[in-house]
Parts: C-alpha cells; sequence; structure tokens
C-alpha cells in the first residue's frame, strides 16, 4: 500500500525566522501520527502547509503516490484532508446543523445533510443533537461539531491541531475512542500536540521537530515520556527540589465568597469563591479555559475590586477595596495569563516594563519622577537571576521569546518578594526548559513563607507544583484538597462541572 | 498582480525620523508636479511656499509668531493622543480659552496692573480645560466617542463669538462693527523684540515644549500616558485608572489649546473679531503627527507648519495661487507622513497567485 503523505524536505521560512528547515516524514494509511515539539517548533506551520493554508518555500508533497501542490484549504479537503483547529469558528447563535452547512464547500439540502450528520456521529459514537444552539454547547461538544464538519468529508487524513488542551480528562478518553476508531477505519491523523502521556497512550509514531528541524521519529510506546521530553527540548529535564522539611505556617490570603460582575456577554464572572492559601503554600486551582480563571485573577489582582473589604485578607487586613497598586503595597503582586498587553508592554523597555509594576515597592518614583536608574538596576537584577536572554533593560520587551518575557515577568514580581503572589497559566506557551526554572522559583518563593496561588489549565503542571489544590467550574471552586488525595478522575469530574457526588460525599464527615 | 502588508519583524529606529522629512520633501515634489499640470508655476509655487520664508530674513518674525500657537497647542494633543484620546477639538478649546481672557480684559478695561494678562493667561487655560472638560465627561460617565464631541463643540464655539462680539461685548465706539473693543495695553502681550511683530507667546511655546518634553520623559504622568495608549490593559494591571487618563489628557490638551487662544487674542488681534479661529486648532493636529508625538519634534513640526502658511501667503501675492493651496500642502504631507509610518511598520509583498492543485 502507497503512503497516505509523503514530506520531502519541507522549508518555509519568515522574515527572521526559519519556521521549517528540510522536513521530510511520512504517514501511512490508518495510522495515527504524533507530531510533538515545543510551541515556536514549527508543527503549526507544518501543518499549515499540508492542509493548504501556507505555500513552502521548497520542499515536496506526495500524497497517495502523486506529488500535489496543495493551493488552498478547499484543495486540501478536495484532496481527502481534513483538520480540526484548536480555536473553533462556530456561530454561538446558530444550531450545530445550520454551522455545519455553512462550513460546506458544497450546497447540501438540510434534510440529506441532517441525515449524513446523524449516520456519521452514529458510526463514530459522536454524541450531538444537531438542533441545539452552539451557545449551549460545552467546549467538547463543540470540537465535536468541528470533528463531524470534517469527517462529513470522508477524508484520508485529519490533522487534530492541540485538541485536548481544552477537554478534561473524560472528554479526553471519549475523544481517543472516536480517533482510534477513524484510524481502524483507515483514515490516517496527525496529531499535533506537546502531552507525552497522550501521545504514548493514542499514537503509533512521533515525529518530532524541535526549532524548525526533524529530531526523530520514533514509537512513542517504546519511549518514556522523560526521554521524548528531552528530545523534544534538545537538554536533559530538570526535577523540581522541594525543600526538605517544609511546613505551613499561619493563614496568610483568605479569600470568602468573592463574587465578580457579569460585564461581557461570553466572560464567565465568578460566583461566592472562597478559599484559605498559608504561608509557604502553593495552592493550584484548575479548570477548563474559561470557566472564571480571567475574573478570579482580576479580582485577586485589584483590576476588579470588591464591594466587600473582607473578601480578601492578607493577614487579617481587608483588601477588597484597594486597587492593584495598594493592594502591591500590601504585598500582593499577580501576573496574569496574557503576557503581551496585559503583564507587559511590548513596545516598552524591560527597564519601563519593570517601572509598571515594581515602582512602588521598589521606591523607583521620586515625587512623581521616575528614577529610570533604579528601573535599569532592578531590571539587569531580574535579568541576571532569571537568565532571562535579553541583550539588556533597554531590550524592548516585545522582542523576546514568550518563554523569556515570561521568565522576566515572573522574576520581575518574586524579586520584589511579595507576601502572597497570584499567577495564571506561569508556563502557557513557553520551553520546558524555561518552564523548569518558573516552577523553581515558585517552590522557591513558598518556602521562604509566601502563599502562592497558581491558576492554571495543565493539570501536569498542577500536580508537581502545588500542595493543595481546587478546581475552578462556571466561576465556583470546589472545596480545596490536599494534591496528593485527589485523584484525576476526581479533578476531571470537578472539571467537567460534576460537583454533586463529591460534595455530598464531603459534606457528611464534615 | 496583487500586493499585500506584510508587518516587519521591527520597524527601524532611523525611519521612524526619516519619514517625517520624506514627507515634507514628497509633498514638495509632488506638490510642484500637481500644480504644474493644473497650469500654475509648479516649482515657483512650491519655492514661494517653502523656500522664501526661510530666505527672507522680514519672513522670520512672521514665522515665530504663526508657530507659537501651532506649538503649543500641537504640544497638548501629542500629549493626549499618546494616551489614545483623539482631541479633535482644540480649535473649539482655543477659542473658549481666547473667549476667557477676553472676558478678564474686557472686564478690567480701565484698569491698570501687572497683574492683567496674568489672570487673562489662567483664565485662558481654565477656558480651554473646562471646554475639553465637556467631552471628557461625556467619554468616562456614558462612553461617548470624544472625537465626535470634542469636533462638534467646536462649532457651538464659534458660534458663541458671533453671539458675543454682536451682542453683549460689542465695541461701543466700533461703528457696528461685530468686534470687541481694542484691549487696554496692560491686556496686550509684550513685544519682546523691539520693531518686530515677535510677542512675549513666541518664547513661551518654546518653553512649553521643554516643560513637556521634560514631563512626558522623565515623569509617572508621562509614563501613564505612554502606557495607556500602547497597551490600556497592562495600565490597568499597573494600576492607571483609564477614566482618570482620559481626564487628563483632555484637561492638559484643553487647557494648552486655551493658553494659545490667550496669547493669539492678547497678541496678534488685540481684540476679539469672529474671524478668529484660524484653523491653529485642526493645523496642530498635522503638527503633533510630523513631531511624532514627541514635544522636542513638535517645535520642528511647528515651524515647517508655520512656513507652509507664510509661504502660503507668499505665493497669493507673487504667483496668485489660491490661499486654499496651503491647504493642500499640508494635507499632503499629513497623507505621505501617515503612509509612510504604515511603510515603516509593514513591507510591500507582491502575492503570487497559487497555482490551482494538480491532483
Amino acid at each position: 500500500m502507497p503512503l497516505r503523505l509523503q514530506l520531502t524536505g519541507i522549508t518555509k521560512r519568515f522574515p527572521g525566522v526559519l519556521a521549517n528547515d528540510n522536513v521530510s516524514f511520512s504517514v501511512k494509511p490508518g495510522e495515527i501520527h504524533a507530531l510533538l515539539g515545543e510551541n515556536g517548533a514549527g508543527k503549526s506551520t507544518l501543518v499549515k502547509m499540508i492542509y493548504g493554508i501556507m505555500q513552502p518555500d521548497a520542499g515536496e508533497i506526495v500524497w497517495d503516490g502523486q506529488p500535489v501542490v496543495v493551493s488552498s484549504p478547499k484543495a486540501a479537503r478536495k484532496l481527502g484532508i481534513g483538520m480540526v483547529f484548536q480555536h473553533f469558528s462556530l456561530f454561538e447563535a446558530l444550531t450545530v446543523l445550520e454551522n455545519i452547512a455553512l462550513g460546506m464547500d458544497a450546497k447540501i439540502p438540510a434534510r440529506d445533510l441532517e441525515a449524513r450528520i446523524r449516520q456519521v456521529m452514529a458510526q463514530y459514537g459522536l454524541l450531538l443533537d444537531p438542533h441545539r444552539t452552539v451557545a449551549t454547547l460545552s467546549v467538547g461538544e463543540r470540537q465535536r461539531i468541528e470533528i463531524v464538519r470534517a469527517l462529513l468529508l470522508e477524508p484520508k487524513l485529519l490533522i487534530m491541531d492541540e485538541p485536548t488542551s481544552v477537554l478534561t480528562p473524560q472528554e479526553v478518553e471519549q475523544l481517543f475512542d472516536v480517533l482510534r476508531r477513524l484510524a481502524a477505519q483507515g483514515c490516517s491523523i496527525l496529531y499535533i500536540s506537546h502531552k507525552l502521556h497522550e501521545i504514548k497512550a493514542l499514537c503509533d509514531t512521533a515525529t518530532i521537530l524541535r526549532g524548525g528541524r526533524l529530531v526523530d521519529t520514533c514509537d512513542p510506546k517504546q519511549e518514556t515520556s522523560r526521554s521524548m521530553a528531552e528530545k523534544m527540548i534538545g537538554a536533559g529535564l530538570k526535577d523540581i527540589v522541594r525543600p526538605e522539611g517544609r511546613s505551613m505556617g499561619e493563614p496568610k490570603l483568605v479569600v470568602s465568597r468573592l463574587s465578580t460582575a457579569k460585564t461581557g456577554h461570553f466572560d464567565v464572572p465568578v460566583n461566592k469563591v472562597s478559599f484559605t492559601v498559608r504561608a509557604g503554600e502553593i495552592f493550584g486551582i484548575a479548570g477548563v479555559a474559561g470557566n472564571g480563571q480571567n475574573a478570579l485573577l482580576d479580582a485577586l489582582s485589584g483590576e476588579i475590586r470588591s464591594d466587600d473589604a473582607e473578601s480578601i485578607t492578607i493577614d487579617g487586613f481587608p483588601l477588597g477595596l484597594l486597587d492593584t497598586t495598594e493592594r502591591r503595597k500590601r504585598g500582593l503582586c499577580a501576573v496574569p495569563e496574557e503576557r503581551n498587553g496585559h503583564a507587559a508592554v511590548g513596545e516598552f523597555s524591560l527597564s519601563d516594563n519593570s517601572v509598571l509594576t515594581a515602582r512602588d515597592r521598589l521606591g523607583m518614583v521620586v515625587m512623581g519622577l521616575i528614577n529610570s536608574g533604579a528601573a535599569r538596576t532592578y531590571t539587569g537584577k531580574v535579568i541576571a537571576e532569571f537568565a532571562v536572554k535579553a541583550l539588556g533593560p533597554a531590550s524592548m520587551a516585545g522582542s523576546l521569546s514568550g518563554g523569556n518575557l515570561q521568565k522576566y515577568i515572573m522574576g520581575r514580581e518574586i524579586l520584589q518578594k511579595p507576601s502572597v503572589l497570584v499567577v495564571s497559566q506561569p508556563t502557557w506557551g513557553v520551553d520546558a526548559g524555561a518552564a523548569a526554572a518558573i516552577h523553581q522559583a515558585l517552590v522557591d518563593l513558598a518556602a521562604v513563607g509566601s502563599a502562592i496561588v497558581v491558576i492554571s489549565q495543565d493539570l501536569d503542571e498542577l500536580r508537581a507544583l502545588c500542595d493543595t489544590l481546587a478546581v475552578i467550574n462556571l466561576g465556583q471552586l470546589s472545596p480545596a484538597k490536599p494534591n496528593a488525595e485527589m485523584s484525576i478522575e476526581e479533578i476531571g469530574l470537578l472539571m467537567g462541572g460534576v460537583h454533586g457526588a463529591t460534595e455530598a460525599h464531603d459534606a457528611v464527615p464534615a | 498582480m496583487q500586493f499585500r502588508l506584510e508587518k516587519r519583524p521591527e520597524p527601524s529606529k532611523l525611519m521612524l525620523y526619516v519619514t517625517p522629512v520624506a514627507s515634507v520633501l514628497l509633498t514638495m515634489l509632488v506638490g510642484a508636479i500637481i500644480f504644474s499640470l493644473i497650469g500654475y508655476d509648479g516649482v515657483g509655487a512650491v519655492r514661494e511656499i517653502f523656500l522664501t520664508p526661510l530666505t527672507n530674513s522680514f519672513k522670520w518674525q512672521d514665522l515665530g509668531v504663526k508657530a507659537a500657537p501651532l506649538i503649543i497647542i500641537g504640544v497638548g494633543l501629542s500629549i493626549a493622543y499618546r494616551a489614545n484620546v483623539w482631541n479633535i477639538g482644540a480649535e473649539g478649546q482655543y477659542v473658549m480659552g481666547g473667549l476667557a481672557a477676553t472676558g478678564v480684559a474686557l472686564a478690567t478695561y480701565g484698569m491698570t496692573g501687572w497683574w492683567i494678562l496674568p489672570l487673562m493667561m489662567i483664565a485662558g487655560i481654565a477656558g480651554g480645560a473646562a471646554y475639553a472638560a465637556v467631552p471628557a465627561l461625556l467619554k468616562t460617565r456614558l462612553g461617548v466617542n470624544e472625537i465626535l464631541t470634542s469636533l462638534m463643540l467646536t462649532y457651538a464655539s464659534v458660534q458663541l463669538i458671533y453671539y458675543l462680539v454682536r451682542a453683549p461685548w460689542k465695541d461701543p465706539m466700533g461703528m457696528g462693527f461685530p468686534q470687541t473693543r481694542r484691549f487696554a495695553a496692560d491686556a496686550l502681550l509684550p513685544n519682546i523684540i523691539p520693531g518686530t511683530i515677535v510677542h512675549l507667546g513666541v518664547p513661551i511655546a518654546i518653553v512649553v515644549a521643554l516643560i513637556a518634553w521634560f514631563v512626558m520623559s522623565r515623569s509617572v504622568f508621562g509614563y501613564q500616558m505612554k502606557v495607556v495608549g500602547a497597551a490600556p490593559h497592562a495600565a490597568r494591571y499597573g494600576g492607571f485608572s483609564e477614566n482618570k487618563t482620559i481626564w487628563l489628557a483632555l484637561l492638559v490638551s484643553g487647557a494648552l489649546a486655551g493658553l494659545a487662544g490667550m496669547l493669539e487674542v492678547a497678541g496678534p488681534f488685540q481684540r476679539m473679531v469672529p474671524g478668529f479661529p484660524t484653523n491653529y486648532g485642526f493645523t496642530a493636529i498635522i503638527v503633533a503627527f510630523l513631531g511624532r508625538l514627541n514635544p522636542l519634534g513638535v517645535i520642528l513640526a511647528g515651524i515647517v507648519m508655520a512656513i507652509t502658511f507664510v509661504g502660503g501667503e507668499v505665493a497669493q501675492t507673487t504667483i496668485g495661487l489660491s490661499s486654499s493651496a496651503t491647504g493642500v500642502f499640508q494635507s499632503m504631507m499629513l497623507f505621505f507622513l501617515l503612509a509612510g509610518d504604515i511603510l515603516v511598520r509593514y513591507r510591500l509583498k507582491r502575492v503570487i497567485p497559487a497555482q490551482e492543485a494538480r491532483a
């Protein structure tokens, strides 16, 4: 049988960066093939060329034994290539059926289309009501629409771009069942991810990219997660070093019945969130994206102020009514999820970015004037202690890579020695080396007695880092439990919003 | 053939400074071609408009007097625009500053004292700031776009002049002309160079620009304006209130426009007349951008713009060019500047039509 897809010497250059450098690999019919690599390794660029969104500068794409030029996504679909994107393109106000009809290249009468949709769903065990409005569906269900949309074209190759980053563990299992069934019927699957345990569980072959080059093609079942990770980052992984004999102190940050108002149409406010973080504790908040994490961070940092002073206290001092500047003076620092434009200003130098949050705690302002020397010195210290790859304090924040900018931002807050640090997605899109450094810095900060809150969608990160875990779902926070006592199934159920069983369970002994 | 704009990885620092100069040169070149094509002496027009004011030393005093209000208003606008607050109504704030100063001059008519001019200055600043407070209030309370409100208030302010000079403030000895009486000596700006028309407003403009430059580059206020403009979300995270910034930006730019109005009415005009609004407030928008929203750049840009005003008058008499020609040249300059800015940040790339799939 000929290979389904064969890439030879694919090269793509963008201004200033070689996104793909002479990449060659092949996918067999019915194979689930992982494309593995860190952010910026060139995975997305590569699949965009396969799907016809971009054209390679050099190299050849061979489809079912025939050399082809995939000029557009439409041409790709004609060849039998389907793709499910990380970000969905769905109209919230329309039904499932209407959304699918809009995405079809050919016009099909609604009744025939519905029949075909039902047939595809039955065939692969995808549960979905075609007449539901998209706005009422969960993220996992929305992803199913995209999958059905792709399957209607009877693809011979299905590309999945980071499909599990928005799913609960249970939804991931359901997705894998569908993908395995598809593969069994001869459809090849190109599965893009950086989650190693998923690739070990699902994929037959893994192609690993690093810095735009192909590093290795291997059988993930023969590899360990660690060995693949090391190939992915090109260096040995460091483990988090925890200081011996750590004990938690007194309650430091106490949040009680903290709520925010609903502002936009699609954002999720937080509703009566309560938790306590002790000195030296790392408190993790898990949850699927879009369940109130942003509102929670803003409410804690002070970007959204509470109308109840007692809703947030540090060492008993009420902070609820204070703004970000006053909260920082009281020792509460925060790092939002979005680096560019929120945690830092891309058009400003690093030195000017230090002024953004450190000016009051570190005395960078004298009589309304900025002491730029102090800002420069502090920025130099952050760069040195957090190994930020930058030319110096005068470098533009926007010129740094995501990982380096994140290291700078974390360093900027941590070196202010906050008594409470709240971070959201501290290692989102950060390479493994930088992620390890950031994790270590958080552990070290906790070791000197700070209370730390980590809001993250990455369960692996939370499991490795946190002492205590809680789950946020639709703006409500589950009761906190020690990390070690929480099973992955329990977290998954909480992420999916199944509070009933566990809450009842918790309520009885208490 | 199709073209597409592709973002440059990092805009060249040098080009940021070259574009304003290039846009002036391009304006001269294209202006010469256009005016030749429509039957004028194009090269002559450009020479009269751009070079005569510089080569003829008699015109230098005119340059200073024209540049002063443009620089003062332009500095204020450059501060507001840094914060992405689009005050388009500086003309109205300039008028209100002029009217407030006129009110003081008329109320103190017959009195003498050194304090009259400073009082007029304070009134002018307050008048401009108060008029800019209206868009600020509407923007922060009701979310009304400040571009619309500040612009529309300009037309209201002009009507207010018409009313005041025709009725309550009309010169009793003016034989029915719609204008106020000439201000008393202590309400007029002193000349600083004897034998010329250069008044106190010229050095004030330079001082205002220098102070603004220092404040914008060194103070927390300047930082706040810049960070709110560059990344509003980050500004909120850094503890800067967006509403406070809108207020500050509008009040400062309105106050400076009001100061310019006071200096004009107490300087060149010496009285309030219906012809007081001379579009300085609108031209200063071009000055602010041509000066790269930097107070020091605004000084240079103000002078360049003054050259086109003075030169335009020269060209009217020497080669019979219509007075609207000045406006055409000024607009071209803004157009080339904005177009140049796009090319500094993006590059033009030819799109090669994709071939159809062969399979």
